[in-house]
Formats: C-alpha cells, structure tokens, sequence
C-alpha cells in the first residue's frame, strides 16, 4: 500500500537474472529481476501465458528455476532443503481454484500447518484461527466443510490459512480469476484491507481497477519477460511501450 | 416406473424358477445317473462335535477350518496392509531405488503364480527361518497360557511355524494388489493439493499423513475391501502346504467320508458366509462415498 516516504527500506524479496524453460517454445521466465520492498505491494499483469503464475510460484519454490537467484526476507532459495522450507513458512499463498484441503472442516483447515509447523497447541492455534475467521468474515463457519461453502467463501478461507502462519509476504495467483462476477468484491476486500494493515504483497490479477487501487508499483510482462514496470500512476497514466498501451486499451 | 418394477419382479420369478429348476435337475441327474447315495445328515455333526468329557459341544473339522481361515485372513489381510501402503509410499516417492524395488515387488508378484510362491516361502520361511528365529522351540517351551493364547489367535502351537508362512505368503501376494491400489490412490489426489501443503509449509511427510493420505485412502476403501474379499477365497491356496484351513479340511473329509458334494457345498456355503457379507459391505461404501463425493 502506498507508505509513508521516508521510512527506511527494507528488501524482502530480491530476484535476480532468473530463467524458467518448459518443454516448449516459449520459456517462461527470461531474465528475469524484480526487487520487493518491505510493505510493498507489487501487481504483476500481463497476457495469458506470459509467466505470471511461474513467476509466484518460483518465489516460494513451487518451481524450480534453472538459474538465477532468489533471496526471501535475507533467506536464499537454493538446493538446501531447509531454506526452501523456511521461505514457504515467510512466505503465504492463495491460489485461482482455492485448494482447500477437502477432507478437512474450515477451523482445521486453518489450523493444521499452526500446530504442525508453527507447533503452536490446539488451544492456541484456535485462538488465531478464529481471529482470522472474524478477520475474513467467515466466523460463523468454522465447522463447515469446504463443499458447503461458496467460492468467494472458499478464497476467503484459503486466504485466513495463509495467514495463520503469520507470513511475511503474501502472494495471490489470480486469485478472482475462478470466481462468479458477485463474489469477487468480497475476496479483494479482503485483500485491500490486508495491503492496507501494511503486509507485503506480490498479485497477479486482471482487476485493473484493483491493481490501480491496490499497488504501489506494476510489472507488464510477456513472453517471460519484463517489459515495463513503475510507480502505478506513471503506470497506467503514461505507459512508455507501445506494447503496454494495446495491453491496456484492450483489457480496460 | 410401477410397470417396470412389476415386470422386473416377474422376470426375477423366472429366473428364480429357472435356477430352482436347474439345481434339481443336477440333483436328480447326480442320484440317477451317479448313483450317489446322498447323506446330508452327518454333515452337521463335521460342524459341531459333543465332546463327552467336558460336556460341551465343540467346533469339529469344518468350523475349525472356518475359523483357520478367518484368522489366516485378518492376519494377512492386515500385514498385506501394510506391506502395500509402504511399497505404496515407496513407490510414489522421490527415491528412485525405492520406487524400483515397489516395482520390481509389484511385477514379480503378479507375474509368478502363486502356488510356486507358495512353495518358495514355505520352504524358505517354515523351515529355514523359523528355525533360525527359534519359533518351534520358544513355542514349544513356553508355558500353558501362551500357548492357548497361540491357539485363539494363530492355530495349534506345534503348527505356528508353517501358519506364519502362511500370512507371510498371503500377504506378500496381495500386498502387491493393494500397492498398486493405493498407489492409484496417492495419485489420484489433485497435484495441488500437495501445492497447498507446500505453500504451507508442510515437509513432505507432513502433506502425506494429513493432507494426501487421509484422501487417497477415502477413494481406494472399497476396491481395498474387494481385495480383502479376494484374498478370503485365494486363502485356500494355503491347503497345500496343510495349513488346516477350510478347504484343506474339506479335501481331508471328503477323503474319509467320499461325501464329496454334501462337504463341497457345505464348505462353499462357509465361504460365501464369509464373503457375502463383506461384498454387502462393499457396496455400502461404494454409495456412501459415491454420495459424498457429489
Ligand atoms: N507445468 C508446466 N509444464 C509445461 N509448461 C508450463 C507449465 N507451467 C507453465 N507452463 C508454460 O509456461 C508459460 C508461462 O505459464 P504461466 O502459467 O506462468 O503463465 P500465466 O502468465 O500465469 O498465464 P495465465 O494468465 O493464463 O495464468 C506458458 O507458456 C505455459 O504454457
Ligand atoms: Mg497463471
């Protein structure tokens, strides 16, 4: 969210020179750099297939990258397995089709990985749960099952899951993009209110009113490629690439 | 509706009627052309027995070998168990050597017929490593208690050796079916799931035992309790080996008594009350997690 000036910066993440290859003509990631500041937010738009998703899920080692460097809150992702767990527990994420564990009511939903990794006690792991659950509106659904609950339920939950290990950084993967057109205002709410407590944040998203709302700065990719990037308002006032002003014309 | 019901009761009428028909045919032609002597009523006293000296009435050949059998099934049943879920796990995991040791165990068990397993283990097993473990002796020395607790779970002490091969056979065998059942399982959770786990934070481990398995293993519960059915009737194989389950009782009262089709059928009926009920019981849980799923 748009801070204070003056306030030292902090790095939080720090990506350098990455590249991505799937089997396939495009690579998903070309040289790819960007630098997120503590509180920061950081929108990340682009057309279908240009490397958005790959780029979040690089981050916290969803995927692996071919080269390059990530370093997460002073915390280097490489072949060590314990960074890599340490990075995925600073590190919250919330998917396009929620990935609610099933079998699981809403509160254990929530509260499994706080009591498994956080190794906090049920009584406790509770407490938090259920401040979240207020947090996000769902407290009156703790018991249900993740079946019962609507999508923009759904992502609101997976949201307050994300959370409870008390992340560092939050990372949303088109995270409306699955959900009925009624439901979406709800869900970024949510996110608007957590950008607006400070917490740091990469999206991917095509609410371009939200990312304008929301973001302090914007990166246009293609092709795994960045292609223009700056302060949201430059951003959408006075795109530089040609290339950004179709993309623009075209989704607003 | 109402018309297909009723005509689908007079079609069951019919074909109730047929059977009833055919099975007297095969009866009448057996006593004509055979000449058999049919002698159902000394069946009943293979079940029971009254034992004159402590006045009680005792399970006799046949309900011993019933119970040989659902003892050499539970016990197999559950090691096959877990035999599976490991070779499972093995298999899906990220450890190439263990992944080829689940496969090569998967193929070459169901690529042998199970008689020559058989044959194998029970050699191998009964004579050589029970003697290298003892078993015979331990038993042998061990008091009057444990041996009646031998006799309620497994069968007769002096026979524990060549029983232990038994399960180990049986279980070895159908642990590689129910691998590749659970395995099917494992794999058939939606990859992100395990994405989910990870973005928590979970270790592997961790997204196995509360997040993939507790899944994997709602879907595979019904072909897992078929399997269980099949490893029921595959028990009789054992009888070769003269583990005196229900099928090794049978060849052994025909033997005595050339009863032949009172005690086949006799015995048939045993199996199927054994498996019947489970087969019911798979059906039950094929709907209720059809219903759940929807
Ligand atoms: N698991 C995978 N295997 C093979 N190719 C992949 C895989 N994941 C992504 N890709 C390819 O990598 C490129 C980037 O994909 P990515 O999902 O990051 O795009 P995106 O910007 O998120 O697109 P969208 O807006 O459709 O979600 C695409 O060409 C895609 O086909
Ligand atoms: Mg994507």
């Amino acid at each position: 969210m748009k801070s204070a000036e003056g306030k030292r910066k902090e790095l939080i993440i720090d990506v350098r020179h990455i590249n991505k290859i799937f089997p396939g003509p495009i690579p998903a990631l070309v040289d790819f750099s960007a630098r997120v500041d503590r509180g920061e937010v950081l929108v990340v738009i682009g057309p279908s297939g240009s490397g958005k998703s790959t780029f979040l899920r690089c981050l916290n080692g969803l995927e692996e990258i071919d080269s390059g460097t990530i370093i997460v809150d002073s915390i280097p992702l490489d072949d060590d397995e314990k960074h890599r767990l340490e990075i995925r527990r600073e590190v919250g994420m919330v998917f396009q089709s929620f990935n609610l564990f099933p079998h699981m009511n809403v509160a254990d939903n929530i509260g499994l990985a706080q009591r498994l990794v956080r190794k906090k006690n049920r009584k406790d792991a509770l407490v938090t749960t259920m401040d979240l659950l207020h947090k996000v509106g769902m407290a009156e659904k703790a018991n249900a099952y993740p079946a019962e609950l609507s999508g923009g339920q759904q992502q609101r939950v997976a949201i307050a899951r994300a959370l409870a290990m008390n992340p560092r950084v939050m990372l949303f993967d088109e995270a409306t993009s699955a959900l009925d057109p009624e439901m979406i205002g709800e869900v970024l709410e949510v996110m608007m209110n957590l950008a607006r407590e400070g917490m740091t944040m990469v999206v991917v998203t095509h609410e371009m009113g939200f990312a304008r709302e929301v973001s302090d700065r914007i990166i246009f990719m293609e092709h795994g490629r960045i292609i223009e990037q700056g302060e949201t308002e430059n951003f959408f006032l006075a795109p530089e690439q040609e290339r950004t002003r179709r993309f623009l014309d075209q989704i607003l | 509706m109402i018309r297909t019901r009723r005509s689908s009761v007079q079609l069951d009428a019919a074909l109730l009627t047929l059977l009833f028909g055919a099975i007297g045919f095969i009866g009448y032609r057996v006593t004509v052309g055979l000449h058999y002597n049919w002698n159902w009523a000394v069946i009943p006293q293979y079940i029971f027995r009254y034992d004159e000296e402590s006045g009680r009435w005792v399970a006799n050949y046949l309900l011993q070998g019933l119970l040989t059998t659902i003892r050499l099934s539970l016990w197999s049943g559950m090691l096959a168990l877990l035999f599976g879920l490991f070779m499972a796990l093995a298999r899906t995991g990220r450890s190439l050597f263990w992944r080829m040791v689940s496969r090569s165990y998967v193929e070459l068990m169901r690529n042998l017929p199970p008689l020559v397993l058989i044959f194998i283990f029970y050699f191998f097993l009964a004579d050589q490593l029970a003697l290298l473990l003892g078993i015979d002796d331990l038993v042998r020395n061990s008091g009057e208690r444990l041996q009646s607790v031998i006799g309620l779970l497994f069968c007769k002490p002096e026979q524990l050796s060549a029983f232990l091969a038994a399960v180990v056979t049986l279980a070895v065998f159908e642990g590689a079916y129910i691998t590749e059942i659970i395995r099917a399982g494992i794999q058939g959770v939606e990859r992100q799931q395990w994405e989910a786990s990870h973005a928590l934070g979970l270790t592997r481990l961790h997204a196995l035992r509360y997040i993939i398995l507790p899944q994997a293993m709602r879907q595979v519960l019904p072909p897992l309790a078929g399997q269980f059915i099949s490893l029921i009737k595959d028990s009789a194989i054992v009888s070769i080996i003269s583990i005196q389950e229900l099928s090794y009782q049978g060849t052994q009262l025909m033997a005595s008594t050339y009863l032949t089709i009172e005690v086949w059928v006799t015995i048939a009926l045993m199996y199927l009350l054994l498996t019947f009920p489970a087969s019911m019981g798979v059906g039950w849980l094929e709907k209720k997690f059809a219903r759940g799923r929807a």
